[in-house]
Parts: C-alpha cells; sequence; structure tokens
C-alpha cells in the first residue's frame, strides 16, 4: 500500500483544542491545582476568623472585618491601602495564582515539554492562549474557593451578613473574569523568565500583590487626583469589583482583562517567536 | 523535490557563529547521517530546522515549503537530546498528551501502534521518571512517529540503547524510508551503528558544511589498506615505512599499509628484506576512520 504525500494544515480551533486537552489534563492531574484550591479556601477563613487589629485608640484589639463580605471585596473601590482589612480580599487569589501558574508553565520548559510541543504544528500564539485561558480557569476556581472559605470563615465568627446581594454577586464575578488577565500576565512572565525558574516565581508574586498601582494610587491620591484611570490597569480593576460594584464595573472588569490579556498574549508571542525557545 | 533544502543558514549566539553559511540537502527517502564534533552546530542546526530557535541568516525548505509552514510542521517528528515528558505522568499519559498536541484522530490506535513498533508496550503504564535511559530513548523515538511524519529529525537516538533497541531502531527506520517518500535526519556519534543505517551523509565542522555524500560516495572515497601481521613488528614497520607513505598499528596489533597495491607486492618485499609475514589481508576504512581522518585534514 502507497501512502500519498500530503500535508494537511491543522485549523486554529483544532489546533487550540488539541493544547487546551492537554492543559486542562496536566491541570487536573497534578496535586498543584489542589492545594492551591485548598490555600485559596483556608487563609480567607482564618484571617476572617483568626485576625484582629488594634482599634483607633491602640488600647484594645478589635475584629478585622464587622461584615462576612469584606473578606471578598471592600466596602469601596480602595486604591490606596490604609489597614490590612482594605488589602485582604478576594484580590490574594491573585497573589496565589501567580505563583500557580509559574510553576504548572515552569514544568512546561523544565521537564522539556515546550520542547516536545514546538516541534510540531503548534504556534506560539496557541500556546500563550492555551495557558492563559487554562491558568484564568484555575484562578477563577480558586475564586470560588475563596469565596467558600471566606464566607464559612466569617459565618463561623458570627460577622453581619447583611450586603447587596447583586453588588456582591457583581464583585465576585468582575474579580473571576480579571483572572483572564492575570493569568495573561503571569504567563507572560513566565515566558519572559523562561530559563529562571525562580525569577518567574518571583515577579509574578510581585506583579500580583498590585504594590506598583497602589503606590501609583498613593501618588495620585497625594496630588488629589482622580483615580478612576487606575481602573485601566489589572489590579485597579479588580479593586474596584467592590460590595458597591454594579454592572458598568462588571463591563470595566470585561474589557480591561480582555484588553490586557490581547497585549500580553501579543507580547508572548512575539518574545517567543524572535526567541530560543529552548 | 528534497525533503530539506538549507542555503546559506547561519545562526548567531550573541557574538558566537555556531552556524555560518551551512548548506545541507536531504532527498527523499534518505537516511540522512549527520556528522560532527561536539559543539560543531549539529544541534542547533536541527533545532532550526525543527523551529526551536529562530535562524539568522539563509532558508530552510522542508518539502519545498517554509520550514514554519503549519502544515508541513505538522508532518515532522523530532527527537532532539531526550524526550520532553512529564516525569510523574505514564509513558501512555505523556504519548496522549503529544498525540493531543498533533490533533491525531484516533490517538489512542496510533500511540499503540507506535509503542508496539519501539517494543514499548508492556511499559505503558510505567511512569516515565521510573523509565531506564534506554526505555526514555525509545519513548522519545515513539512520539517522533506519532502522526506519521514525514520528516523524523533524531538527535542521538541511539544513546543509551542496548543491542536489542539499535537492532529494532535500524528496522524502524528502514520501514519509514522504504516508500521512498519520508526521510529522516539522524545525527549521532556511535558512527559504526550509523553506517549500517544511513544512505547519505553530511559532515559538519565549526558550524560549515564540510561534505555531503550518498553511502556509495563514501564507499568509494573510503580508502583501502592491508593489514598484517609478522614475526618482528617493529623491524616490518621500519622496512614498510621505507617503501609507503602511511604505515599505522591498529587497537588490535595489526600494521595497516594505506593504498598499498596488492598484499603479494608487499609480502614479496618483506620476504627479500627477511621478514616473514604470518597474517595479511586487505580491509576497507569505515565510516569513524574516514571521520577521524577528515577531521585531522580539517586540523592541520
Amino acid at each position: 500500500m502507497t501512502r500519498e504525500l500530503k500535508f494537511e494544515s491543522p485549523s486554529l480551533a483544532r489546533r487550540i483544542r488539541g493544547m487546551l486537552g492537554v492543559d486542562f489534563y496536566r491541570l487536573f492531574h497534578t496535586p498543584l491545582f489542589y492545594i492551591f484550591l485548598a490555600i485559596a479556601a483556608i487563609i480567607p477563613a482564618m484571617v476572617s476568623a483568626m485576625t484582629m487589629m488594634p482599634d483607633p485608640s491602640g488600647n484594645a484589639m478589635e475584629p478585622l472585618y464587622s461584615n462576612v463580605w469584606q473578606i471578598i471585596a471592600a466596602s469601596e473601590s480602595l486604591y490606596v491601602i490604609h489597614t490590612i482589612a482594605d488589602y485582604a480580599n478576594m484580590n490574594m487569589v491573585f497573589i496565589f495564582g501567580g505563583i500557580m501558574v509559574s510553576v504548572f508553565i515552569g514544568h512546561d520548559y523544565k521537564s522539556g515539554y515546550v520542547k516536545q510541543l514546538f516541534t510540531t504544528h503548534a504556534k506560539k500564539q496557541d500556546y500563550m492562549i492555551s495557558k492563559s485561558l487554562v491558568c484564568a480557569f484555575a484562578m477563577a476556581c480558586m475564586c470560588v474557593s475563596y469565596f467558600i472559605g471566606g464566607t464559612v470563615g466569617g459565618l463561623l465568627v458570627g460577622y453581619d451578613t447583611a450586603v447587596h446581594v447583586g453588588s456582591l454577586v457583581l464583585a465576585i464575578l468582575g474579580k473571576m473574569v480579571m483572572s483572564l488577565g492575570w493569568a495573561s500576565l503571569y504567563t507572560f512572565l513566565n515566558v519572559i523568565f523562561r530559563r529562571y525558574f525562580g525569577i518567574s516565581i518571583a515577579s509574578s508574586f510581585f506583579f500580583g500583590t498590585g504594590i506598583l498601582i497602589i503606590g501609583a494610587a498613593a501618588i495620585v491620591e497625594s496630588l488629589s487626583l482622580p483615580t478612576a484611570f487606575l481602573n485601566l490597569f489589572l489590579y485597579g480593576a479588580s479593586v474596584n469589583a467592590s460590595l458597591s460594584a454594579n454592572v458598568g464595573t462588571l463591563a470595566v472588569c470585561i474589557l480591561v482583562s480582555l484588553a490586557w490579556s490581547v497585549i500580553y498574549n501579543l507580547l508572548g508571542t512575539r518574545i517567543l517567536d524572535r526567541c530560543d525557545v529552548y | 523535490m528534497n525533503a530539506i533544502e538549507i542555503r546559506n543558514l547561519s545562526k548567531n549566539f550573541g557574538a558566537k557563529q555556531a552556524v555560518c553559511g551551512l548548506d545541507m540537502t536531504v532527498p527523499m527517502g534518505a537516511i540522512y547521517g549527520f556528522i560532527g564534533e561536539n559543539g560543531s552546530g549539529k544541534s542547533t542546526t536541527e533545532k532550526m530546522i525543527c523551529g526551536l530557535i529562530p535562524k539568522s541568516g539563509g532558508s530552510i525548505r522542508l518539502y519545498g515549503k517554509e520550514h514554519t509552514d503549519g502544515a508541513v510542521r505538522a508532518k515532522v517528528g523530532v527527537l532532539i537530546e531526550a524526550p520532553g515528558c512529564f516525569p510523574k505522568l505514564s509513558v501512555f499519559e505523556n504519548m496522549m498528551l503529544q498525540a493531543a498536541n498533533l490533533s491525531i484522530p484516533n490517538a489512542e490506535a496510533e500511540v499503540v501502534r507506535v509503542l508496539k513498533l519501539v517494543r514499548m508496550e508492556g511499559a505503558a503504564g510505567n511512569k516515565y521518571k521510573n523509565c531506564s535511559l534506554g526505555m526514555k530513548q525509545r519513548v522519545g523515538i515513539a512520539m517522533a512517529l506519532l502522526g506519521d511524519p514525514m520528516l523524523l529529525v533524531l538527535d542521538e537516538p541511539l544513546n543509551g540503547l542496548d543491542a536489542d533497541g539499535m537492532r529494532i531502531m535500524r528496522e524502524v527506520f528502514f520501514d519509514i524510508v522504504k516508500e521512498g517518500k519520508r526521510s529522516i535526519v539522524v545525527s549521532s556519534h556511535l558512527l559504526g551503528e550509523l553506517q549500517k543505517v544511513a544512505t547519505h551523509y553530511g559532515i559538519i565542522r565549526h558550524g560549515k558544511m564540510i561534505r555531503e555524500m550518498t553511502a556509495a560516495e563514501l564507499d568509494a572515497d573510503c580508502r583501502t589498506y592491508v593489514a598484517l601481521q609478522s614475526g618482528e613488528m617493529s623491524r616490518t614497520k621500519l622496512l614498510l615505512g621505507c617503501r609507503y607513505a602511511r604505515v599505522e598499528e591498529d587497537e588490535a596489533g595489526y600494521l595497516r599499509v594505506y593504498d598499498a597495491t596488492a598484499p603479494e607486492e608487499i609480502v614479496r618485499y618483506l620476504y627479500d628484506n627477511g621478514v616473514c609475514v604470518t597474517e595479511i589481508g586487505t580491509d576497507k576504512i569505515g565510516l569513524e576512520e574516514y571521520y577521524v581522518d577528515l577531521m585531522k585534514e580539517g586540523r592541520t
């Protein structure tokens, strides 16, 4: 039997489907994912149940929050941090998520999987898209896990449960949507530091803390300038998804997340195209 | 149409030029032995062919198409250095993941087929990290064979293989190219093994192709020699050295007289000088010696 000399270019959808299948399989078969899901649930439960801070007079300790949902999102958009309570909310998922993504993608390079992948028809953009989507999914799952942990912890302590349900749902959805932008950022950082596992984790942690936007916000606030433009950045838009969120807030999250995702994917693709992959 | 056509290829790593002006032609149906010293640019060239590193200049065409073309890339099987597998997953899982990346329909059947080809079906359930070096090489070759590739690029595929593994690989290679359309590029330092399979050779030195030839051309190029032993080897060597240009003692203790016309002439010459030859025969140098000679020529 004679086989024909036939070359067929697989479509983008077919390539992405194959790669997503691989990445989801890996995600669900790595203990790393479940460990980070557990971390995402335990930390808010512990923070809301156990953390105390000094009262304004400094004489006595009082609970960090008065309301269950403050561990999920701040009462309003607070770009500048005054107390740990302003900072400790679902945005912390993006810090854990950054570490998880770095380890997950780092294994691609450590194992030589990328070498195996990029010698096939897989394009660099497929890799960026697939990693961003799978890691965004993982972070969105961590948001759900965080929500469960935070809620249970807050209820056990007996915090007040009064909330505008619509705003709470929009805030959670907004943060989940932001996972895509964050995942793309972390994928991009891991592409840049692909040969340096430790640096990629450190850089993901650094950007995940939102310290750059917090610093910028402090300057903006001291100059009495409007802070709305901070919502154009990943951390800003994530903070903006607060307990006073509305449909507009969610729309901003979607647009900002998508825009940064596209930017980071394009930049990552460009780097991979121009540099030695392995 | 050739399977691979490389013209004036170059690759710079900063100020270092790893490959400079390399030309390479791999015909369809060829098993191309790609030979060179460590650091000569073999792996760099192979990585450029496979799209792992971008070239600094020149052109690479695979089956007449640009080497980055998705259609042709889908039909290239690669093993560079070692297979890229996840250590905690099983051999079968790793194979299935690669099959998914290649968008292979009926992936399971295809994975079973290639694992059988390299006699690894019995170890499919083993975790990759528990496989021996030879087994890992077989997995790497099996991965390269997934999806019925038109072109295989294998960098040191014979490393760690036992005698049976090498025999199996030879069979697999011959089976792949038997129809005359599929081609294999194999780089290896095991030149004796390579000579058993290669139909074409390319010898690279300092990033440049210094010789490309067919196996028949190599055969014609390989010098003949007369190997002999006598009762007085040191005197024999002196006598022969006076008459013939190149006389060397080999590892087995024989004296080799290169480019000598006939053994009878040597026997007569030595007899006339009072030396009695105890054993004599003619032979040809192999690829390994040809290559070593070529490298020596290059150095001088």
